[in-house]
């Protein structure tokens, strides 16, 4: 069977389901924040977004989602879409089905990656809609005066995307090595605390957990990241992703008990 | 051939922790074209011997051989032929009953009619939009089935499939199992704990107990091995004095009310009485005791 059906398989068992939820409104999250915050106090940001434009919009909804939220979402869908197989007892249907393990494992790893980029794309779309519908009821916001510099933001969602990829390859692990759902996700946290209050340490750029926010530092501070398109920690998190999924997919290959 | 085997597991051992066995030996044959009953109390092995088949556990000793092919190295080949379900139902709560075999129809690459197929033949064919978690366990069990025979496969592999089903659940699984075998020709491997269940379907029979197996064979040869356990139960005036008159010729076994001899035939029954009589022992009941399959099975089990 072709790989690219066992992802759409995978992906029909994501209906209805918790992760596709989350991604969607756990999208939607800081959007409405800010959206409520227009709405409320429209004079505080008139001038801010007359001068700047977008930048600040951005810049601020941004810092919220990307520094916390996002990786705590990634690590929440990680787990989650291996928990529909365990909690539902499907592991052994799986293995017992005649896919090969490469198969159910990069099939998975694809659905955790195409739900983060849902995630990315919804809160994206709903964080310029928390600009653009208040300045409907109120024509002085400047947002509509200016336009959103869409190459600045494609390239900050990519960069952001690859700072998750460690993330995304350790979650992945842990969620499909540990049944109880708690282990990985408080792995998850903790790891994701410790990091970023490790953030100014100078070997910042190997934690993977702390990467999403030095994508976002780097990018808004202007940093230069040398000769290449990515920053150092951002190839770091390949590096971690690759090695991760390796360990990974090893660790489902040998392992004596499947399902 | 009817009678090459599909299954043939030669010298299976496995253990989950070291020391402690949880297969020794263990040497299955199941023919083309049987309702093979694999029978034995809970805890005995059957689930971790399906496992082992299925590839769900790594074989550790011991070889394993399934439409003559090997093992590891055609895994698919083989699973693509099998179909199963082991221990408790494995559904998607949150899909209803299509979805679910949407799934599976995509993974063995059915056509889309199979789906009604089976859900008629499991008699789910009502549940529409109703997720699988709001099934009862019995609709669950059902809805199991109906993926493990969504492909035609040609070997059936079922752990206690009536678990959780009402009596007519129970009769309709049996019925469905027979008419698969009988119309499809499909070879169905079926574990049970309950010896009456297999006795109404199998047409062979293995028994495990403690890992190992102690009878392997047709149904009419586990019926002979109770004719042999039969036993003749003779109760007299006076139990002490007819065992001793008794103990030279037969094995007899005296219990608290009455004396148990192994049962030979009718006429051997009639000798013994007239013997007995001719002593001066008065005989109240002399009867020949059937052993059930129920009473083979626990003797069977308790004797190791």
């Amino acid at each position: 069977m072709n790989f690219l059906n066992t992802v759409r398989i995978d992906l029909m068992k994501m209906r209805r389901s918790a992760a596709v939820w989350l991604s969607i409104l756990g999208a939607g999250v800081i959007p409405l924040i800010f959206f409520l915050m227009y709405i409320a106090k429209p004079a505080k940001f008139y001038i801010e977004s007359q001068q700047m434009g977008w930048l600040a919009h951005i810049t601020r909804s941004w810092q919220s989602f990307a520094s916390f939220l996002l990786p705590m979402f990634v690590i929440l869908i990680c787990s989650l879409i291996l928990q529909i197989e365990y909690k539902n007892n499907t592991w052994k249907q799986v293995f017992a089905s005649p896919v090969s393990v490469s198969q159910v494992f990069f099939s998975k790893l694809v659905t955790i990656v195409l739900m983060t980029l849902l995630l990315m794309l919804m809160f994206n779309i709903f964080d310029i809609l928390a600009a653009i519908v208040p300045n409907l009821f109120y024509p002085k916001y400047g947002f509509l005066n200016h336009a959103i510099d869409w190459g600045a933001l494609l390239k900050l969602n990519t960069k952001t995307f690859i700072s998750l990829l460690g993330i995304i390859s350790l979650q992945y692990w842990l969620s499909l090595r540990f049944r109880n759902f708690i282990v990985p996700i408080g792995i998850g946290l903790g790891l994701l605390i410790i990091c970023m209050v490790a953030l100014n340490w100078e070997h910042s750029d190997k934690l993977p957990y702390a990467f999403p926010l030095l994508t976002l530092m780097h990018s808004f501070e202007g940093k230069p990241s040398g000769s290449s398109f990515f920053f150092n920690h951002e190839l770091n998190s390949i590096a971690y992703f690759l090695v991760f999924t390796l360990l990974a997919f090893l660790d489902l290959r040998f392992r004596k008990e499947r399902g | 051939m009817v009678n090459e085997p599909i299954v043939r597991t030669q010298d299976l051992n496995y253990s989950y922790a070291a020391g402690t066995p949880t297969l020794q030996q263990v040497n299955l044959v199941v023919p083309k074209g049987s309702i093979y009953g694999f029978l034995g109390p809970n805890g005995a092995g059957k689930t971790t011997t399906l496992r082992l088949l299925l590839g769900l556990l790594k074989n550790q000793q011991g070889s394993l051989e399934i439409f003559g092919q090997k093992f590891p190295g055609q895994r698919l080949d083989i699973l693509s032929r099998i179909g199963s379900l082991i221990e408790q139902p494995s559904l998607y709560g949150h899909l209803t009953a299509t979805e679910n075999l949407e799934i599976y129809r995509r993974i063995y690459q059915v056509d889309q009619s199979r789906i009604a197929t089976v859900l008629q033949l499991v008699g789910l064919q009502d549940t529409g939009r109703k997720k699988a978690r709001q099934f009862s366990l019995g609709m669950k069990q059902r809805l199991s089935i109906a993926i493990a025979l969504l492909h035609q496969p040609e070997l059936l592999i079922l752990d206690e499939p009536t678990n959780g089903l009402d009596p007519n659940g129970i009769i309709e699984t049996r019925e469905l199992i027979k008419k698969l075998n009988r119309e499809h020709n499909t070879t169905v491997l079926v574990s049970s704990h309950i010896l009456n269940e297999v006795e109404r379907m199998a047409t062979h029979v293995g028994i495990i107990h403690k890992g190992k197996m102690l009878f392997q064979g047709t149904l009419p040869e586990l019926q002979q091995m109770k004719t042999k356990q039969a036993a003749l139960e003779i109760e007299t005036a006076d139990n002490a004095r007819a065992a001793s008159l008794l103990v030279s010729q037969y094995a007899v076994q005296e219990t608290e009310t009455q004396l148990v001899l192994p049962y030979q035939s009718k006429e051997e029954t009639a000798a013994i009485n007239r013997l007995l009589v001719q002593a001066g022992i008065d005989v109240y009941a002399i009867h020949a005791r059937q052993n059930d399959l129920e009473q083979l099975f626990i003797d069977i089990t308790s004797n190791n």
